[in-house]
């Protein structure tokens, strides 16, 4: 409902734009530009705090970029539909996030010979002309279980919780953990099952573990993302253990997990949606406006150490994890959930 | 007259046959399930050593306990030949209510009547919707099922409700004793509507208007209001279920309850209840809820994957029909 009243005001606002352009066509210089961020979906929180950061960029601030978001459900069909919608209502650009890298390869490439550039945000499209700005998820899979190894002291056996069988994050995770822990011959994993990123099932899979392997026959727990492990250190909890015996680490870096991070009940890093977000604007704005453009966001100062913004044109930003301390904890959380 | 007939001889052997025959087939109605439940353990038993110990029938029943609370709802629904889908989505809508009152500081009483009430009101809505619009169940709570949701995002904005008061949380992972009372809570919403069912006319009803609603309808039994109360009581049990859940998992999660719907509805038919109504109890749903609860504890256990679990379970759900369609055809 409030997408949908959004979307009206913004067509309004459309409107009204276009005949004040006709109007002063000799002053418009500052041409507006209608582009639409399809998003996965909008039932986490993450991809939440992702729109909302996209809606305070500078430049969808002062009116320059007129933004639709587009909530693609979690399906990839109902994505490439709308995508092709974009296409067809002559959107100057298209930021995408898709559910899948593979899945929408066609109708991007559809799109970019139909000249709307698209520039894909917090998960790559699987084709090499698609400009991509987002986290490394394999190595978020890796930092995860190196934290893991160091927590152990090289030596233990693990559990891993895993996302949605077939899903490119849980792909690209298990594949950082797996080279990680192969290179530690004394941890053994031995147990692995998904838990669909869900917080309830990941409870009722590590009640189950923690019977299945009594008495410290599971020294800790990897989870994929942090939905998950705070599930598993629910279960680790009411077992009348500490995550001191236990320790689980995840990634994503969500409001709770890094309540919990600060805690120290889990480890966590985080993946900064205002980055994905306003970085990938940026690099859409870049292509439509030219070399003159300089990026808005705060978000190349930041992460200035590790990713340099250049001519604006690179074909991959690869953001960086952060790791949750207790020092950084409240700065972090009051980033994330956009309390100011 | 009477002497005459005890007298005649031929049939009694016939009798005594055919006796036996409906006894059997009587028995395994009653105790197949329990039998195949029995027989399940058994196997689970020697296939993990870790079976059959207290604590893992503890997790096996706070486990089973939300589904078991929603599928004690969902069999009342199916009992007058209708179905409920929407019961994840009030699940999390009530969930999200009964938070939200508990973190404005209301109390344990009024967060938890507030799931409660939520979910009776969406049932009311259901409830209106078939009995008095006559909008087949399946489609009136279809559409719930996607309202109740929307709502759920609206109204905490997508995101969920953490940081909930410690008494509230007692609901989910508290004990009572050596129990959890998440399993407490299931026992006494089972013992209440088993009793409801099978000792009081308004139980009754239910059994007749699933059975033969024009025969219900001649002998004077209001269908139209038997028929609203069962999604009430399932709107309520699932914002009872809401409430318990969202203390179980330490927050009220918006996407909570996806798909619910289905366990608790194989539960029930799992549970000899049939979808044509009329016929099933209380007591066979809750073996049809520990039946899942330990295929997939059972699984989890062993270090099974996933895939499989899925693949038993919906076997079974077959399986369970079935026997309860060979049932009817030899009647």
């Amino acid at each position: 409902m409030k997408l949908s009243t959004k979307k009206v005001g913004k067509s309004l606002a459309a409107l009204a734009a276009i005949s004040l352009l006709s109007s002063s066509i000799a002053f418009a210089q500052d041409k507006t530009y209608k582009i639409g961020a399809a998003v996965y979906g909008l039932k986490g929180q993450y991809m939440q705090n992702w729109v909302r950061e996209i809606k305070e960029h500078p430049a969808v601030k002062d009116g320059t970029v007129q933004l639709t978001v587009f909530d693609g459900n979690y399906d990839a069909m109902t994505q490439n539909n709308q995508i092709e919608t974009m296409v067809t209502q002559h959107y100057d650009a298209i930021i995408f996030v898709p559910i899948d890298t593979k899945a929408g390869v066609a109708t991007v490439t559809q799109a970019q010979i139909s000249g709307v550039p698209v520039i894909a945000s917090n998960t790559k499209v699987a084709s090499a002309n698609v400009p991509f700005i987002g986290n490394d998820d394999v190595e978020g899979g890796r930092l995860q279980a190196q934290a893991m190894v160091d927590k152990l002291h090289g030596k233990g056996t693990v559990a891993i919780i895993q996302g949605p069988i077939g899903q490119s994050a849980q792909i690209d995770r298990q594949k950082g953990e797996i080279e990680v822990l192969l290179k530690n011959p004394q941890i053994k994993i031995i147990e692995m099952k998904t838990a669909n990123w869900s917080r309830a099932e990941a409870l009722t899979l590590t009640e189950d573990w923690l019977n299945a392997h009594p008495n410290g026959g599971i020294s800790g727990i990897i989870s994929q993302n942090d939905d998950m492990a705070l599930g598993a250190l629910q279960a680790i909890k009411s077992r009348g253990l500490s995550p001191n015996d236990v320790p689980v680490t995840a990634i994503d870096g969500m409001p709770d997990a890094i309540q919990a991070a600060k805690k120290g009940e889990v480890i966590t890093f985080l993946q900064d949606a205002q980055a994905q977000s306003q970085g990938a604007l940026d690099m859409a704005l870049r292509t439509l406006v030219g070399k003159d453009y300089k990026p808005q966001s705060t978000i190349w100062e930041r992460y200035a150490k590790d990713v340099k913004w250049g001519e604006g044109t690179d074909k991959v930003y690869i953001l960086p994890w952060v790791p949750v301390t207790g020092t950084n904890a409240d700065a972090l959380y009051t980033q994330v959930t956009g309390t100011k | 007259m009477n002497t005459k007939l005890l007298a005649t001889p031929a049939p009694a052997p016939v009798s005594t046959n055919t006796n036996a025959r409906a006894r059997l087939r009587y028995a395994l109605d009653r105790f197949g399930l329990p039998l195949v439940f029995i027989l399940l353990c058994l196997v689970m038993a020697f296939a993990s050593e870790y079976f059959m110990t207290w604590r893992n029938w503890m997790d096996i029943l706070r486990q089973t306990s939300i589904n078991g609370i929603l599928a004690v709802g969902m069999t009342y629904v199916i009992l007058t030949k209708g179905i409920d889908l929407s019961v994840g989505s009030i699940l999390a809508f009530s969930g999200l209510c009964s938070a939200l009152v508990a973190t404005q500081g209301y109390g344990l009483l009024a967060a938890v009547s507030a799931g409660m009430f939520a979910g009776a009101m969406l049932g009311v809505i259901n409830g209106f919707m078939v009995a008095n619009l006559t909008i087949p169940p399946f489609v009136a709570t279809l559409g719930m099922l996607s309202v109740a949701r929307g709502m759920t995002f609206i109204l905490n904005d997508g995101s969920p409700v953490t940081d909930l008061p410690e008494n509230f949380l007692a609901l989910g992972i508290g004990k009572f004793g050596p129990i959890g009372i998440p399993i407490i809570i299931f026992a006494v919403v089972a013992l209440i509507f088993w009793m409801v069912l099978r000792y009081t006319t308004y139980g009754r009803y239910i059994y007749a208007v699933g059975g033969n609603e024009k025969s219900a309808r001649t002998s004077g039994i209001g269908v139209r209001k038997v028929t609203f109360s069962v999604y009430v009581v399932s709107g309520l049990l699932a914002g009872l279920a809401g409430v318990v859940l969202a203390a179980r998992t330490t927050s009220a999660l918006p996407q909570a309850g996806g798909s619910y719907e289905l366990d608790a509805i194989a539960a029930v038919v799992i549970g000899g209840t049939s979808l044509s109504g009329g016929t099933g109890s209380i007591v066979g749903t809750l073996f049809g809820a520990l039946l899942i609860g330990v295929i997939n504890n059972g699984l989890n256990l062993l270090g099974v994957s996933s895939y499989y679990q899925q693949v038993a379970k919906g076997l079974i759900i077959v399986l369970a029909v079935l026997i309860d369609v060979w049932r009817k055809k030899k009647r």
